[in-house]
Order: structure tokens, then C-alpha cells, then sequence
């Protein structure tokens, strides 16, 4: 561990402490007035990955209409989509944790017997482990975090606590108060979340064919224009698919 | 493919309204669609005040549902009386029209996939009060088989057995590199690629995966 405040130099590498203060600032500072919660999701994912040091992390959330839709992942894969596509239609940890508002365990994937054909695709690929932590502020639960492990122990108590920190902040950020309803709150703020995915979903395959890039190049590219531009990621992806701005100015960040 | 104005394009967008008004428990539902050029026009009401209440929205150029189709987003009021001063400060106009025609609640919803924006519905009702969480789930679900159907009318074909086509990434994907294939709008591009599942007897999602995979490629004397 580093001995903060030892140097008054920045130590190489940041220590977990260090790592989880960043992540929460990060997630807070995407929290100012307009922010893009399909952003925050996305940051959120790679947070936990980065600090939980998993193999993979997607995150679902409620669709009102009595189903979840994946809205962020560490990974396009085809193996990890997969993997949440089994459980919107069987169930999983995702579901169930969703649908409960208490964080499920799968200790060990290949011996689990509750959602058979989720346990399978996960083994198939190679995770050990799995955690669906709710994202849930007091009675409302709007969705879960999914997390996957490719080997080792199972994720310990404190870091299931930090995943449900780093949860329950962003589940803070999509329910937090703009309106005078809850309902309208709630139906607003998770159907804009859904739009948005959709509309992102759009962009990359404008972007994939234009540049000729996978849909994971694709997302990448357009997150970090959006990024380096303070723009919203969602702003950004409806501009592309409107034509107001062109494949090449996004795919040019990287050239 | 465009549209007749004032008119309800298809008798299965009819009846999928006439439903939703049973199962949300409204008392009417009204929907305008975005013309080509953008603006919107009042093409259906189950009843004399849900005609009503497109028609001043759409002559005031404020209400629910004109901010729902500039948003993209439901906009659920369920009190016209209740928040007076928000929602006068909203649509002072159409607040108090509103009321003169008895409407205390009107739910609005998009009609909407991702960048492709066709249009609100409203729900109304005459007394106050907010939807339920199972009604909004009904409402949701029948505008996302409404905005299909209204693809579907575009594409020339009805009565096909619907399903959860629009929650599927691929197809959003596929979209966007037929935009770029063809050179054509979003709105077109998703057009084609139902249009061309259904006549070549695919599921769309199966012909999404092809062209998201590269495997298939879509060109201006397809048909």
C-alpha cells in the first residue's frame, strides 16, 4: 500500500483506496445537472472492473414493461451479451436481484443449479464466479450490476460492499429529484436511459460501417469524442444518426 | 410513404389504442404523428375529447405531447389542477383548455426508436390521479407495438406477429450501417430491413446479425 501524503509526489500507481476515492469523484462529477446516464453507467462498469480486479462487468436495468435491457458492459463480446440475452429470457442473477432488491452470489457457476442455461453459457466461457448487486434506493429498485469473475475466490464481503457503494451511487444520480412525481421521475429518467441506448445502438453501426470498425471500436470511438468534448454521449450518438455531424469528425479522435 | 394528414393510418394502431385505453384505465387516448417536415398533426382521438385535446396541442403548439415528441420522453401529469402553477408555466394556454373539457390527468408518451421520431400518443384522464406502475407498463408496451406498426404501414405490409423486435441491439445496429449503406435516413433504413425480413420469410433479428456481421449488405436496387 502507499502511505498517502508520505511525498508530495503522486505515486505511480494508485493504491485501491486511492483508486475507489477517484471512482467515486468521477461518478459524482457526471452527476451535474445534465448528465448522460448511459455515460455514467458506462463509467460505473469499468470502475468496478478497474477496482474489483473482475474479468467483466454489464449492468441491467428495468424496462417497464416487466423486462430488463442491458444498457452498459465492459465488453461487446458476443459471449457476454450473450450471457444477459439468457437471462432476460430465463432468468439469472440479474433478474433475480432486480426483481428481489437483494444482491445474488453465484459461488460457483459450474455447480449452480438455479438458472441452468445462464450457468452453462457462463462456464462455457470461462467465469468461475458472479455477483448481481440491485441497484436500489429505498423501495424502488430500478435494475442491477452484473459482475463476473474468470477465476479465483468469489468476490469478498468488501468488495460486494464497494460494488453496492459504486451502485448505489448511480442508482442516486437516476433517481435524484427533477421533478415535482415520482412515478413521472422514475418513467422519465430510466425511458430516456432506454432511448438513449437505442439511439447509441444506432451511431455505432452508422460508425462501424463508415470507418469499417466493430461495434465495440465503434462505441469506444463515439464515448471518447463525447468525452473529450464534454458533450452528452447520447447528444453525440443522435447527431451522427441525424447527419448533423459526420462519421469522420468522430473517428478522426483517434487518427 | 407519406402520410394521408388526419388520418389514422391503419386499423391495427386502432384497435392497439382502443386496448390500451381498457388497460390503463383512461378514459381516452389521442395521437399525433410528426409529418415529414417535422411538425405534428392530430390524426386520431377515441373519443371527442381526446380529439380535442391533440387538436389544441397541435394548433397551440404546446402540451404534454409536444414536449414529449421535442423530448423523446413520456411527460406524465397527473393533476392539471393540482402542480396549477407548474403547468401553467408550461402550457398556460392549453392548461386551462384542458380543464374547460374536463381532462384532470394526460399521460404523454413518445413515439420514438432511438433517433427516429414518429409521433406522442396522450392518455387522459378525467379525474386525477397518476398511473399505476402496471398501467405504465401496459402503456409502454403498446406504444412500442404502435411505433412498429407505424414502420409497418411504411413498409406496406400489416399483420405481422410483432414480438420484442425493437429491444434488440443488432436491429438498432443494423440499421445504422444500412443508413450508411444506402445513403437514407434512419427512420428508411429501419424500413428496409423490415421490409426485407419479411419477404424473404427471416426473423429480423436473424437478418440484423448478418448485416451487423458484414454478411449481408444492403443496395439501392434491393428490393
Amino acid at each position: 500500500m502507499n502511505e498517502p501524503g508520505a511525498t508530495g509526489r503522486q505515486p505511480a500507481v494508485l493504491s485501491r483506496e486511492a483508486l475507489l476515492a477517484e471512482s467515486f469523484v468521477v461518478l459524482a462529477d457526471t452527476l451535474v445537472d445534465d448528465y448522460d446516464v448511459v455515460d455514467l453507467l458506462d463509467r460505473l462498469v469499468h470502475a468496478c472492473v478497474d477496482l474489483l480486479g473482475i474479468a467483466e462487468a454489464g449492468l441491467m436495468l428495468v424496462d417497464q414493461r416487466g423486462g430488463l435491457q442491458l444498457m452498459a458492459s465492459t465488453s461487446e463480446a458476443a459471449h457476454l451479451m450473450e450471457l444477459f440475452q439468457v437471462q432476460s429470457v430465463e432468468g439469472g442473477p440479474c433478474v433475480e436481484a432486480s426483481r428481489s432488491g437483494a444482491t445474488v452470489s453465484v459461488e460457483d457457476v459450474a455447480a449452480d443449479s438455479r438458472w441452468p442455461r445462464f450457468s452453462r453459457a457462463a462456464s462455457a466461457v470461462g467465469f468461475s464466479s458472479t455477483h448481481a448487486v440491485p441497484m436500489r434506493l429505498r423501495s424502488e429498485t430500478i435494475g442491477a450490476l452484473n459482475l463476473f469473475n474468470r477465476e479465483g475466490p468469489a468476490l469478498s464481503a468488501a468488495d460486494q460492499r464497494i460494488a453496492r457503494a459504486l451502485a448505489d451511487v448511480a442508482t442516486i444520480g437516476i433517481l435524484q429529484q427533477r421533478s415535482l412525481h415520482r412515478t413521472s421521475l422514475l418513467a422519465e429518467q430510466l425511458q430516456s436511459a432506454l432511448s438513449t441506448r437505442v439511439v447509441i445502438e444506432q451511431a455505432k453501426g452508422v460508425l462501424a460501417e463508415h470507418g469499417a470498425l466493430g461495434m465495440d471500436q465503434a462505441f469506444s470511438r463515439l464515448r471518447d469524442f463525447a468525452r473529450r468534448r464534454n458533450l452528452k454521449l447520447g447528444a453525440v450518438a443522435e447527431a451522427v444518426v441525424r447527419r448533423d455531424v459526420s462519421p469522420d469528425e468522430v473517428l478522426a479522435t483517434y487518427s | 410513404m407519406d402520410r394521408e394528414p388526419s388520418q389514422l393510418p391503419g386499423p391495427r394502431i386502432e384497435t392497439l389504442l382502443v386496448g390500451c385505453v381498457a388497460s390503463t384505465g383512461v378514459n381516452g387516448a389521442g395521437m399525433s404523428l410528426t409529418s415529414r417536415a417535422g411538425s405534428p398533426e392530430a390524426v386520431y382521438g377515441s373519443d371527442d375529447v381526446a380529439g380535442a385535446v391533440e387538436r389544441l396541442q397541435v394548433t397551440l403548439g404546446e402540451g404534454p405531447c409536444i414536449d414529449s415528441v421535442t423530448s423523446g420522453l413520456p411527460v406524465l401529469v397527473d393533476d392539471l389542477e393540482g402542480v396549477r402553477s407548474a403547468v401553467a408555466d408550461r402550457w398556460p394556454v392549453f392548461a386551462l383548455e384542458a380543464r374547460r373539457l374536463g381532462v384532470r390527468a394526460l399521460f404523454a408518451f413518445p413515439l420514438r426508436i432511438g433517433a427516429i421520431s414518429l409521433g406522442a400518443v396522450d392518455l387522459h384522464r378525467l379525474a386525477p390521479g397518476p398511473l399505476a406502475a402496471d398501467e405504465l407498463s401496459s402503456a409502454l408496451s403498446v406504444m412500442d407495438a404502435v411505433a412498429e406498426s407505424l414502420l409497418d404501414v411504411r413498409t406496406g405490409y400489416s399483420g405481422h406477429d410483432g414480438g420484442p423486435t425493437l429491444s434488440t441491439p443488432a436491429i438498432h445496429q443494423a440499421a445504422g450501417r444500412i443508413m450508411v449503406q444506402l445513403g437514407c435516413s434512419i427512420e428508411d433504413a429501419l424500413v428496409r430491413l423490415r421490409a426485407a425480413a419479411f419477404a424473404e420469410g427471416v426473423p429480423i433479428h436473424a437478418l440484423a446479425d448478418a448485416v451487423v456481421a458484414g454478411e449481408r449488405r444492403f443496395q439501392e436496387d434491393d428490393r
